[in-house]
């Protein structure tokens, strides 16, 4: 390596430094005492390093309020999502890609032609619809409107495409069904996709604050993204400060150790959700 | 059990493609497309959500009175330089369009999309309320240009520096990949994360950047009240969120690049810069427009930074579309004419999409 390589290095450090403050912030002043950051919130080395330190903010996030409510409703909510995703992208993905029947140039433009709508066209008349079947407050609620969103299928039906035809040949040859082959063969084969697909879905899920919004209305069925939504308007007062912190990093911890232990296929996700979705 | 293992198996290629299909067309059609039709239906009736959710007859058709509520006003005339700065911005875009076009610069594609961006930037900002003349839904357009100025600010924004630090940072080294790391992390959080650290980042009493003013005997700045830099607030919130996804389609689109180039340009003495310049900057050309749609997509629904960091305000300063169809939908309870305010954004990101979806399928 030669120096012009250091000194880049060195260079970019500095953004990327700042990159990291506010997050870092975030975390430090979760740990601070709330009648310290009521007077300053730049006690030591503008409050980048947390002294005084407490975990005091964390024990009372599970002895009361309502966070660890919102963090369960969000894991079953961005859990259920997946899934679904999962099970109608795969299937309806290997349809496509893989098997004849009729009408199907038309099928698919059909299904891929739901890419162009935005969630934002059609939250209005899902919240009439959902309010006439007495859906809202409820898990599904949350789940089932991303499950009609094509961009699972759009990859998975990408994915089995590249898949080479002879594996499929064989098994017509000794006489395996076509589900079969989908269960036993295809979704085996499928598992990196499967695993991108997920990932794209999950991060969806927990971070997804406009639907939410307006179908969970009463605090026991907010997720996570809402109920911190529902207390930052008014953290100082209510909440204190270091509180408030700590659930915005209990919120961001399930998808900041998603994106470290997974970073290659979280990048691939939102390369994949990025250009098609 | 097993005669259904046996039916199952006996299954017919096209029985199979049903079985395997009906469950995403059954959530498809009953929470997308059906949804979309209804959205149009709601938008030509006059439809209070109240009204209509204790009596279902309480909604009167109207055609599309709630397009005219929303989109025009009384004496409304067209005038050449009624909006001369957008007007002037939309003449030389449609005159670049044509230059690249015609030096071979840009795709047809490419050129046809920011033509015809060009002549609505001229021809709609043209439209102004005569004498005694008003627009009937005064926040309207003003919301729509502070969600243009949001995009035209946070693009550009994001684009330039995702494609620096993409160029500085290709390469197989750990301090290169801990770096890439750290640019993205911000990209995984939600929202409501992000506008959470940036509300008091801004401050002007607990804020991290007031505290380091002041510590340079600045005074500190207002940003969220006040009128000049609550859309910079947002905007900077928005920049740090989602730079990471930029940087990673680039940093794609980089290594795409041969690494031949480089070396025959490395021996023509074409290193760091001039390297950029010449060899990574046209070869990313493509990338760069995908992007840059995708970003204009992305950004012009924006929602929780305006909802959550400045509630639209000052003044309405930082009031975007998707907050207001939020507003007149669930706070003044009218879904018409919310409705056909959704219809319009769906138009306008359609359009980009198929934009989108031409310079995608594009050979590079």
């Amino acid at each position: 390596m030669n120096r012009g390589y250091y000194w880049l290095i060195m260079l970019l450090s500095i953004p990327a430094f700042i990159w990291l403050v506010p997050t870092l912030w975030m975390v430090s002043l979760s740990f601070q005492p709330n009648d310290v950051l009521a007077r300053t919130t730049s006690s030591t080395a503008f409050g980048l390093i947390p002294l005084p330190f407490t975990a005091e903010n964390y024990a009372a996030l599970f002895s009361f309020g309502q966070t660890p409510l919102w963090f369960l409703n969000s894991a079953i909510v961005a859990i259920g999502m997946t899934l679904g995703v999962l099970a109608v992208s795969t299937t309806s993905g290997y349809a496509l890609a893989r098997l004849e029947f009729p009408l199907k140039t038309p099928i698919t433009i059909l299904c891929l032609i739901g890419l162009m709508v935005p969630e934002q066209a059609v939250f209005i008349p899902l919240y009439t619809m959902f309010a006439d079947f007495g859906w809202h407050n409820s898990y599904h609620a949350l789940i089932l409107p991303r499950m009609a969103v094509p961009i699972g299928v759009f990859l998975m039906m990408q994915f089995f495409k590249a898949i080479p035809k002879d594996i499929e040949e064989a098994a017509r040859i000794d006489g395996v069904g076509w589900l079969q082959i989908f269960w036993h063969i295809m979704l085996p084969l499928a598992r990196p996709a499967m695993m991108t697909l997920a990932i794209l879905t999950f991060l969806y899920a927990w971070n997804d604050y406009l639907w939410p919004l307006v179908s969970a209305r009463e605090p026991e069925r907010f997720t996570i993204t809402l109920g911190l939504a529902s207390i930052q308007s008014n953290f100082a007062q209510s909440e204190g400060l270091g509180r408030v912190m700590a659930s915005g990093v209990i919120a961001s911890l399930p998808v900041v150790i998603l994106f470290l232990i997974f970073q290659r296929y979280v990048v691939q996700a939102m390369t994949a959700g990025g250009t098609k979705g | 059990m097993a005669e259904r293992r046996k039916i199952l198996a006996g299954l017919s290629e096209g029985q199979a493609a049903l079985v395997l299909l009906l469950p995403f067309l059954a959530v498809y059609g009953a929470f997308l497309i059906y949804p979309f039709f209804r959205g149009v239906w709601i938008s030509l009736h006059d439809w209070n959500l109240l009204a209509v959710a204790f009596n279902p007859d309480a909604k009167e058709f109207v055609g599309g009175r709630n397009y005219v509520r929303t989109l025009w006003g009384r004496n409304i005339e067209w005038g050449l330089f009624a909006s001369p700065v957008m007007q002037t911005a939309g003449i030389l875009g449609t005159g670049l369009a044509f230059f690249l076009y015609r030096t071979g610069r840009a795709s047809r594609a490419t050129a046809l999309a920011l033509g015809i961006a060009g002549l609505l930037f001229f021809l709609l900002p043209g439209f102004h309320p005569g004498e005694e003349g008003r627009w009937y839904d005064r926040r309207f357009w003003p919301t729509v240009g502070n969600t243009i100025l949001f995009v035209a600010l946070a693009v550009p924004g994001v684009t330039l520096s995702a494609l620096f630090i993409a160029a500085a940072l290709d390469g197989e080294t750990r301090a290169k990949s801990v770096l890439r790391t750290l640019f993205f992390l911000s990209q995984v959080l939600s929202v409501t994360v992000v506008t959470l650290i940036w509300q008091i980042m801004f401050s002007p009493r607990q804020g991290l950047i007031a505290n380091i003013t002041e510590a340079f005997g600045g005074s500190p700045i207002v940003w969220l009240t006040d009128q000049q830099f609550a859309m910079a607030a947002i905007v900077i919130a928005t920049v740090w969120w989602s730079l990471g996804i930029a940087m990673i389609l680039f940093l794609a689109g980089i290594q795409d690049i041969s690494k031949d180039i480089y070396e025959a340009a490395a021996i023509d003495d074409a290193r760091g810069l001039k390297a950029f310049w010449y060899i990574t900057l046209p070869n990313l050309k493509r990338t760069i427009t995908l992007v840059i749609v995708l970003q204009i997509i992305l950004h012009f629904q924006v929602f929780g930074q305006s909802h959550l960091m400045t509630q639209g305000g000052p003044n309405d300063s930082t009031q975007v579309l998707v907050r207001y169809i939020y507003q007149t939908a669930f706070r003044d309870s009218e879904l018409g004419k919310a409705s056909a305010m959704a219809v319009f954004l769906f138009v306008i990101m359609g359009a980009f999409s198929i934009v989108q979806f031409i310079v995608g399928r594009e050979e590079g």
